[in-house]
Order: structure tokens, then C-alpha cells, then sequence
């Protein structure tokens, strides 16, 4: 399974469904362009009926444009239809076949491309092998556990070397265990095999662990691209910063900005944030972002804000503490807890933050 | 997809094929007409070469040539003897001497005169007019028998002539190569998938040229008299005889519903709303009138309480007891119909949730309070679904009433008569086309009204416990009930077979096997055609309803509903029409079909489509759309995904959609019965014959034979579909 990874170019699509009875247009992906390199795994992130889905079936050729181009490996394949092109897809139900049994299902795609029987064999052999189903060959897909399944599904893809892998929240009929297994699972196969692949979920974690690099779409609109820590450390929009990650937002006048840092005045006091979004000027409205581990709690009038401590919630490594500001209730997390004092329920505190790891967001205009 | 340079290239190219198609027609055209005009010059030199010597006899002649040429004319023209250029005219038609006279002297005239004086025919290239009639010139010499001498010359004016009908065939021809070219390029062109769009125009033509064409005839022609509109075909269905005769299969229809429904409801309530015994054994004798053959249950009927029938002459020596008319027809057709009822009620009484009725108990309602605001009135939709149902099948039954309504007078038979009896196919037309208004009216409601307000909870858990709501005392009432009916039932099946063995029933009980061998060898041939022609329809009609489930629930494309309209269009179109408007749209250019076994075979085929529609597609739901994808996104093709994921997914539905096909195939009559011709017979048309002439004991052989092939045919659909719920629960998603 070693062929040359290939990369995949969304130019411009958009996705637009034509009012049906009587109802408005739909735009499922709106003016969307990225590229996916050679080898890399990108997932597009998205609530439901952001267009993630939508754009990776035009990706694999089940739905078409409405405008732009769909590019993989340099060829336009715009208006190829699936069978025509080097893709392999995992649905989220998996659509292994039920007539077929596991070594079946796997040698489908071979079949299909008249692979010669003594070669299927041997390919169906080793994709089983490398995701652990060599014993359940035999097996009919009825009688397999939602995660073996799962397994098959990706065999199936995988054997018939696609350029590119599709994946279709492969993992969201999975239970949590499961899935943080299979997380790690895929990650490794699409690694060894060098494969370029997309990935489609609305899970932030599973976004952040797998990537190299994460799109997050909101509205058939892509919001943001970048890794991982990128997207979670230095988000552009109130949307993308919440949606990837617990956040507190404080309101902020903007005084004055420069490349790196920028100040701003949060209830008359200046204080200047580590970092900000580029669309962040003075005069303009504007937030001021800070993550739970980010923020501290600390005496009365200390702080940033005062609050009352509503909730603490022991995770072991840490304890999250809900505290009720007049900018609503405020995430703390503490970290190692242990030795050290952690405010009471109900108790008056303060929370303040470490200026250098906050970002100045402009205000959600949606 | 549509771009602007696709559009441009596909246009060029049907200019190009338009350009081929035109020279083709005008070449063909033209080369008919020059074969016609070389036919009509041989014809007119022959009719010159009648022209008589004797003078006196040349107005006769030239009289009987008007005859000959419907609109035309001659002139006969004699050399005078001084001067052999100047001619004398005889004619008797004012209007062709005048014609002739202004011609005379052209130059073409001059040439034709010429050419006849020298004993050569001349057709003119020249158009004239005569009484507002096109007529073109043609010269013939006149000659003595020796065909030495010229005693005359013949001036024919004939209008132009060319067969209309062949010109036209050509011309639909013509028309038809260049939609069915657009079409096919136009999706191989703009289509991703073309076998799709292959496969959608294929349904298509299907459904235009063996539905709604055929259809349209028969609606045409009840409105027309020779070729022009008329309302003589209508103002004939509407009088007093026909209106009674409509009334007539309403009347019957309710009584059979009503009937129906009260038999098939206890069957179903006691099957699956009591403990009664032997449930199994109930459903399958409840479900055994839905294969039988048609004239059977008539048959026994008959045979039983006929004329000279077994109970009501030897027995209990009634002389004026009468089986036939609206009574006997009822009892019939319910026997026949009731489990249609049941079927429909069975899904109803089944998909009740149980807990309902518990509740109702629970909160100390009586049983029969339970039944009465709880169970009944779940049921209500279901019932009323049911009556419809059967009420459609009453009013579009045609056997039993054709063997058993004595003076009782039913639509569907009226018009059988009408095509058979007084060869009045417009009549005929007329008559089923009434029919179809009830029947319309009432599967309409069904479909888009009562089968809306269903109450059955799809809850994916059966029904495990059963809350006996009836009564111990009513529930053995309605045992009792249900084991009668079934009693009756089988023993009209055993005096079927018992008619076997009779020599001469109602006259000569003594047993014989004679009627055996008498039957299947006057019957070899219809038994063998009857099963050719079911056989080949089968698998045609069992893929072709798979392949529209597919496109109908997992393809959109423009026109899908119209087109799920018309394929499903033969539900609820009685078969006394279909089969007349069959012999009306085939029996002429360019579909001259009538008499041979396609007819039929494409018949049945058309007719049983939308049970295997309705049933792949009902299983095609039930699968989850991502098996499909998966296959197409490893590779495969249309094809290759309709015959290695989808049939073999479906195989249930395939299986029981090709055995109903079988078995509705072997006993279909209301059509068939116009469609037969010598080489491809009927066995339930024999039967009938056979029963007609009294011949009972072959009847029943026959019948019976029938019976055998079907129950064979279900059985082995049986074995065929058992064993496939291992698979159903990943199907579905």
C-alpha cells in the first residue's frame, strides 16, 4: 500500500440547493477553498449543517458543485462521478455490505478493478492484518461489534490504495472508549501509510488529536484553518474560539495595537493581551478571550471581576470551578489541586488572568 | 454538467442528425412516390388499352374512368383524319374538356401528344387543377387490339396519388429516430451516469407507449365515430341498460366490501387478538383465494348450487333456487376477496400497540368497552382501507361475474360483450372507462386519504403479549365463525377436485379418469402457452420493478413523480380496459402487435409492475443509502451496483415481486381474454370454455392443474426467501 500521496484542491465551491417546494435556497458550502497537501490529514470541523459533510461528498463525487472546482492531484474532477475517482470514503454507518462476508466486503473494490485473485487475496490479507480483523474474515458484518466494523469499513478502503482517504464521523456510532482507541488507530495507519486524508467530525477533541491541520466551517463558510494549537490557542472569531474549546470572554474597549500584543481597557483598568485576532482595530467592538487554565481565582477585589464560586467539580488532575460574574459564569480551571486551597462553594473570590495568554477577538458580529 | 460548449457540440451534432434524418425521410419519400407513380402509369396504360373502338361506347368508357379515379377525369382525343395534328375532344366531365382546353396548346401538352402518337405513355411533370382537385397530366395512346394502329389518344387527369398511410408511418419514423437520438445523446452527453439516464428513458417509453398510449386510444375512440369527434359511443354507454349495468358493479361491489371486510376483520381478530388454535393453518387458508384461479371458486360454486348443482337439486330437490345474480356473485366474491381484507386488517390489528388496551383495562374499562373505544376505533382507518380495496377489486372483477350473474347485469362483463359479442370496440371503451370512475374515486381516497390516518405505531418492538379483549362465550362464537368459513372454503376446493373424477355432474355422479386425459390433451397447448408466456414475463417484470424501486428512491431526475404516476397507473385501471385498449393501440402501425404472445407477455408485465414496485421499493428503504455509496465510491458502476449490492439486498422483495408476477400471470382472465389468439391461448380461458359448454369435469381438471402450478410456485418462493433475516438487522440503518 505505498502509492504516491496526491494532494486535493477545493477551489471555490459552492453547494447550493435549489428551493424545494416552494422553500428558500439552501447554501450548504459557500465560496469554500483549501488544499489538502500530499500525506496530510486535515479534518473539516463544523456543527451540524456547517456544509462539512456536504463538502466531503463533493470531494468524493456524490454531490456535485454548484460553482468552483474540485481538484485531486492536479486533475479537475469536478464532475466525475465516485466511481471515477481515487477516493475511498468510511461512512459514519459504515455501509459494509450484508450479503458479503469480511473478506468479501474487502475485496470488493479489488473485484471491481479486476485485481487478480492470487493479488486480492494477498491485499485483503495484509489490510486485514493492519487493523487487526485477521481472525473475523469468515465473519458476516452482522455478527461484528460496532468498532470491528468500523475496522472493516476502513480495510475496505483502504486496500484498494485510494489517493485520497474521506472519512465521514467514522467514529460517532462508536462509545467513548472505543473511539479514543480507534482515534489513535487511524492516526497511526493514515500516518504509516503516508496517505492524504480528510476527515470529517464535530467532535473538537477528536479534531485536535488526529489533525495536522483543522478547518472549522460554520454556515457553509470555512472560519478558520490552521493546526490544531493554533485553532485553539489563537482562534479569529468568538464562533471559533468557543466552538474548539471552553472559553470566558470579557468585553473590551480597544486602545492600541501592535504586531504582537494589544491593550485594552476591561472596567477601567488597561491591560495588555499576549496576542490578538488580525481583524481587531481600535474603536471597533471587541472581546477579550481567556481559556479555563488560563484564569486564576484569587481574593476579592484582586482581581479582574469579583464572583461567587457556584460549583467546584474534582476531575482529579484538576478542578473546574463555576464562578458567577457579571460577565455570566466563568470557567476556572486549577490545576494539580492537590496542597493547594481551592475556594469554597458560595464563597466571594476574584478571578483575574495571565495577560500573556489571552487574545483580543473582535465581538461576534452572528 | 451543462457548460456552454457541451450545449453548442450537442446542438451541431443534432443539426447533423437532423440534417441525415430529413435527407433519409425525403429520400424514401421520394423513391414511394416514384414507385407509386410508376404503378399508376402502368395502371393508366392498362385503363387506356380498355378504351373501346367503337365510338359509341366511348362515354361509357370515359364515365367508368371517372369511376376508377376517385376525383379525376380523361378526355379522349381522336386525330382527325385530314390533319393528324389536330385533334377531336370527347369528354363527359364539363370541367376536364374546359382543363384540356386551356392546356392544349402548351408545350408540355404539345410533348405528351407527341409521346402518344408514338405510341409512348407520357406522365407529365406539370400540376394542374381540377375542381379544386391537384391532378397531374398523363398521356396514353389509344390503339386497336393488333396494336398497330392509333384510333385515339387518352388524356388522364389524375389527382396525385400516394399511400397517406405509409407517408405518415414514415414520417413517425422519421420523428421518432430523432427524439429517441436527442434523448440518448443528450444523456450520454450531460450525465454523469448514463445508465440511469438509459434506464429512466427506457421506463419511460415503456410506460408512454404501453400505458398512457394505449389508454389514449381507448379514450380517443369512445369520442370519435369513423374519424370524426363524436358523443354517439357516449350517448350509447350512458343509456338506461349500460347505467343500470354501472349501477350494478357498485351495488355488488358494496355488498362484497361490506361482506368482506366483516369476514376478513374476524379472521384477523381472531388470528391475532385471541388465543385461538391452529393460527398458522387460519392465515394460510385465508390467504389461499388470493391464488387461486379465477372461474374455480365460480366453478364449485356452480357445481354445488347450480342448476343441477349437488345440494341444491340432488340433495335438497329445489327446482326454483337460483346460485346466479347478485346473491351468488357476493358469496363468490367474498370467498375470493375477504383476504384481501384480512391482509390489509392483519398490518392493522398487528402494529396496534397492545399497551393501549391494557391501559384501557387497566383503568377498568370492560372488554367490550376496550374493544369498542380503543380497538375499533385504531382499526377504523384500517377497515375503511380495506373496504376500498376489496370494493376496487369487486368492481374490476370479471370471472366470476362472467360465469355467475345470470341476468344481473355488471360493468365489467357489459363491456366484454360489447368487444366480443357486437364488436363495438368504442362501446367496449366507453363502458370500462365508466368503470374506471369508481374505481379511481375510490383508490384515490384510499391512497391519499384513508392510508394517511393510519394509526399503527411503528415502534420497532413486536408485540409480544396479547391482551385477550374478547369474552371466553364471544370468542368461541367467533372460532366457530372463522372454522365454518374455512370449512366452506376448502370443501369449494374439494368438490373442484371431486369434479375431476365425476363423469357427468348434476346428471351422472359415477367416477371416471376419462376427464383427465380429455383435458390436458385438448389443454396441452394453452397449458404450455399459458406458462411460456408467465415464465418469460416473470423475470422481465421482476427486474424491471427492482431497477424502478432504485430510481425511484435513490435517484432524482426531472419528472420523477409523473413518472411514478403513470408506472403505478395500472393498480388501478380494471383490466376489462387495459385489454381493450390494448387490442385498440396495437392492432395497427406502428405497433402491430395483436395476436402474437408479446401483447401478453408486455401486458402482464405492465400490469403486475406496481406490486413489484411498491414492494422493492418498500425494501429499498429499508436499506441504508451508504451501502450503495460505498460500492460506487470503490468503483462500480450503476450496473455493477444495481446487480451485485442492490438485487442481492432486495432479494426478498425480487423474489415475491417475480412470484406474484407467476402466479397473477397464470390466472389473469380480465385482459388476457382479449389479447389470446389461437397460437397463444389461455388456461383460464379454456376453463371458462369449458364451463360454458357444461363441460364441468374438464373445467375443474383444468382448473385444478392451475391450482397445482401456483401453489408449486408459491411454495418455491417460499424456500427461496426463507433464511434471509440474517442479514436484515445491518441493513437498515
Amino acid at each position: 500500500m505505498a502509492k504516491e500521496p496526491v494532494a486535493v484542491t477545493v477551489d471555490r465551491v459552492t453547494r447550493i440547493y435549489k428551493n424545494v417546494k416552494g422553500r428558500a435556497d439552501v447554501v450548504a458550502v459557500n465560496e469554500a477553498s483549501f488544499v489538502v497537501s500530499p500525506g496530510e490529514l486535515v479534518t473539516l470541523l463544523g456543527p451540524s449543517g456547517c456544509g462539512k459533510t456536504t463538502t466531503l461528498r463533493m470531494i468524493a463525487g456524490f454531490d456535485l458543485p454548484t460553482k468552483g472546482a474540485i481538484r485531486i492531484g492536479g486533475e479537475d474532477v469536478s464532475s466525475l462521478p465516485p466511481n471515477k475517482r481515487d477516493t475511498a470514503t468510511v461512512f459514519q454507518s459504515y455501509g459494509l455490505f450484508p450479503h458479503m462476508n469480511v473478506a468479501e466486503n474487502v475485496a470488493y473494490g479489488l473485484r471491481i478493478r479486476k485485481v487478480s485473485k492470487a493479488e486480492t487475496e494477498e491485499r485483503v490479507k495484509r489490510a486485514l492484518a493492519l487493523t487487526g480483523l485477521s481472525d473475523l474474515a469468515d465473519r458476516s458484518p452482522g455478527r461484528l461489534s460496532g468498532g470491528q466494523q468500523q475496522r472493516v469499513a476502513l480495510s475496505r478502503s483502504l486496500v484498494v490504495e485510494p489517493g485520497v482517504l474521506l472519512l465521514d464521523e467514522p467514529l460517532s456510532n462508536l462509545d467513548a472508549l472505543l473511539r479514543e482507541q480507534m482515534r489513535v488507530e487511524i492516526r497511526r495507519i493514515q500516518k504509516s501509510l503516508g496517505i492524504t486524508a480528510v476527515y470529517v467530525t464535530h467532535d473538537r477533541v477528536e479534531a485536535m488529536s488526529l489533525s495536522d491541520r483543522v478547518i472549522v466551517m460554520k454556515d457553509g463558510r470555512i472560519r478558520q484553518v490552521g493546526s490544531p494549537s493554533a485553532i485553539y490557542e489563537q482562534p479569529d472569531s468568538v464562533f471559533v474560539a468557543g466552538f474548539v474549546g471552553k472559553v470566558a470572554f470579557f468585553p473590551v474597549d480597544v486602545q492600541g495595537v501592535d504586531d504582537g500584543s494589544c491593550a485594552c481597557a476591561i472596567r477601567g483598568k488597561t491591560v495588555r493581551a499576549g496576542s490578538h485576532a488580525p481583524a481587531v482595530a481600535v474603536g471597533k467592538p471587541a472581546v477579550l478571550m481567556a481559556r479555563p487554565e488560563s484564569l486564576r481565582l484569587g481574593p476579592p477585589e484582586q482581581g479582574v471581576v469579583d464572583g461567587t464560586v457556584r460549583q467546584n467539580v474534582y476531575l482529579g488532575s484538576s478542578v473546574e470551578s463555576f464562578v458567577t460574574t457579571e460577565y455570566g459564569e466563568l470557567l476556572v480551571q486549577i490545576d494539580d489541586p492537590a496542597g493547594k486551597r481551592v475556594a469554597a462553594e458560595g464563597e466571594r473570590v476574584s478571578v483575574s488572568f495571565n495577560e500573556d495568554r489571552v487574545r483580543v477577538l473582535p465581538a461576534a458580529a452572528e | 454538467m451543462f457548460t456552454k460548449d457541451k450545449l453548442l457540440r450537442f446542438l451541431l451534432v443534432l443539426a447533423v442528425f437532423v440534417v441525415a434524418d430529413a435527407w433519409i425521410y425525403s429520400t424514401i419519400r421520394t423513391s414511394l412516390r416514384a414507385d407509386a407513380a410508376s404503378n399508376r402509369s402502368a395502371s393508366l396504360g392498362l385503363l387506356a388499352k380498355s378504351a373501346p373502338e367503337n365510338p359509341d361506347l366511348r362515354e361509357d368508357w370515359l364515365m367508368s374512368v371517372s369511376e376508377t379515379l376517385p376525383g379525376g377525369a380523361a378526355v379522349y382525343l381522336v386525330p382527325a383524319e385530314d390533319d393528324p395534328e389536330v385533334y377531336e375532344r370527347f369528354a363527359t366531365d364539363e370541367e376536364a374538356l374546359a382543363l384540356w382546353q386551356s392546356l392544349e396548346s402548351s408545350e408540355d401538352a404539345v410533348k405528351g401528344l407527341e409521346s402518344a402518337y408514338y405510341f409512348e405513355n407520357y406522365a407529365s411533370p406539370v400540376k394542374a387543377t381540377l375542381s379544386n382537385t391537384p391532378v397531374r397530366l398523363f398521356y396514353a395512346p389509344i390503339t386497336d387490339d393488333s396494336q398497330g394502329e392509333l384510333l385515339g389518344i387518352a388524356v388522364f387527369m389524375a389527382p396525385e396519388t400516394a399511400d397517406p398511410g405509409i407517408e405518415r408511418l414514415l414520417g413517425i419514423f422519421a420523428v421518432g429516430a430523432f427524439i429517441l437520438f436527442a434523448a440518448l445523446s443528450g444523456i450520454s452527453r450531460f450525465s454523469r451516469d448514463s445508465t440511469v439516464g438509459y434506464a429512466v428513458l427506457t421506463l419511460a417509453g415503456l410506460g408512454i407507449v404501453f400505458i398512457i398510449f394505449p389508454l389514449f386510444e381507448a379514450f380517443r375512440l369512445s369520442f370519435t365515430d369513423g374519424a370524426r369527434f363524436s358523443l354517439a359511443t357516449w350517448a350509447g354507454a350512458l343509456s338506461g341498460a349500460h347505467l343500470k349495468a354501472l349501477w350494478g358493479s357498485i351495488r355488488l361491489g358494496m355488498w362484497t366490501a361490506t361482506t368482506s371486510t366483516i369476514v376478513g376483520f374476524l379472521f384477523a381478530f381472531v388470528i391475532y387478538r385471541t388465543t385461538a388454535r391452529g393460527k398458522k393453518f387460519l392465515s394460510a387458508i385465508a390467504q389461499l383465494p388470493v391464488i387461486s384461479p379465477p372461474f374455480s371458486l365460480t366453478l364449485s360454486i356452480i357445481l354445488l348450487a347450480g342448476n343441477n348443482g349437488l345440494i341444491t337439486k340432488q340433495l335438497l330437490g329445489l327446482d326454483n333456487f337460483s346460485i346466479y345474480g347478485l346473491g351468488g356473485l357476493v358469496l363468490v366474491q367474498t370467498i375470493g376477496m375477504f383476504p384481501i381484507a384480512y391482509l390489509t386488517l392483519a398490518g392493522v390489528l398487528q402494529g396496534l400497540d397492545a399497551t393501549l388496551e391494557e391501559a384501557a383495562l387497566d383503568m377498568n374499562a370492560s372488554r367490550w368497552q376496550v374493544f369498542r373505544s380503543v380497538t375499533l376505533p385504531l382499526a377504523v382507518p384500517g377497515i375503511l382501507s380495506a373496504w376500498l380495496l376489496v370494493f376496487t377489486n369487486s368492481l374490476a372483477d370479471f370471472a366470476n361475474p362472467l360465469l355467475l350473474a345470470g341476468n344481473y347485469r355488471v360493468l365489467s362483463v357489459e363491456a366484454y360483450i360489447q368487444v366480443t359479442g357486437r364488436n363495438d370496440l368504442g362501446g367496449g371503451a366507453a363502458l370500462s372507462l365508466l368503470l374506471l370512475l369508481p374505481t379511481l374515486t375510490a383508490f384515490f381516497i384510499q391512497r391519499n386519504w384513508v392510508s394517511k390516518r393510519s394509526y399503527v405505531t411503528v415502534t420497532g418492538k413486536p408485540n409480544l403479549k396479547l391482551v385477550e379483549i374478547a369474552s371466553p362465550p364471544v370468542k368461541a362464537a367467533m372460532t366457530v365463525g372463522v372454522w365454518l368459513i374455512v370449512a366452506f372454503t376448502l370443501s369449494l376446493y374439494g368438490t373442484i377436485v371431486a369434479g375431476c373424477f365425476v363423469k357427468n355432474w348434476g346428471i351422472d355422479y359415477s367416477f371416471t379418469l376419462a376427464n383427465i386425459g380429455e383435458a390436458l390433451s385438448r389443454g396441452k397447448d394453452a397449458i404450455r402457452s399459458t406458462l411460456t408466456l408467465a415464465a418469460v414475463a416473470t423475470p422481465i417484470a421482476g427486474i424491471i420493478a427492482m431497477a424502478s424501486a432504485m430510481i425511484f428512491v435513490r435517484k432524482s431526475f426531472v419528472g420523477k413523480k409523473a413518472l411514478e404516476a403513470v408506472m403505478m397507473m395500472p393498480f388501478a385501471v380494471p383490466g376489462t380496459l387495459l385489454g381493450i385498449a390494448y387490442i385498440l393501440a396495437f392492432n395497427k402501425a406502428p405497433i402491430l402487435i395483436v395476436g402474437t404472445g408479446a401483447i401478453i407477455v408486455i401486458n402482464y408485465i405492465v400490469r403486475e409492475l406496481p406490486v413489484g414496485i411498491e414492494g422493492g421499493v418498500a425494501s429499498l428503504r429499508q436499506i441504508d443509502p451508504s451501502i450503495e455509496e460505498a460500492a460506487r465510491d470503490l468503483g462500480a458502476d450503476e450496473g455493477m451496483v444495481f446487480r451485485s449490492i442492490v438485487l442481492p439486498l432486495v432479494r426478498p422483495a425480487f423474489i415475491s415481486s417475480m412470484s406474484y408476477t407467476f402466479v397473477r400471470s397464470m390466472t389473469a382472465v380480465s385482459a388476457v381474454i382479449f389479447l389470446i389468439s389461437a397460437r397463444w391461448y389461455h388456461m383460464t380461458v379454456l376453463i371458462y370454455n369449458f364451463s360454458e359448454n357444461i363441460r364441468f369435469g374438464l373445467a375443474s381438471v383444468l382448473a385444478t392443474t392451475l391450482i397445482i402450478i401456483v401453489m408449486s410456485a408459491f411454495g418455491l418462493m417460499r424456500l427461496l426467501v426463507r433464511d434471509t433475516g440474517a442479514f436484515d438487522k445491518t441493513i437498515s440503518r
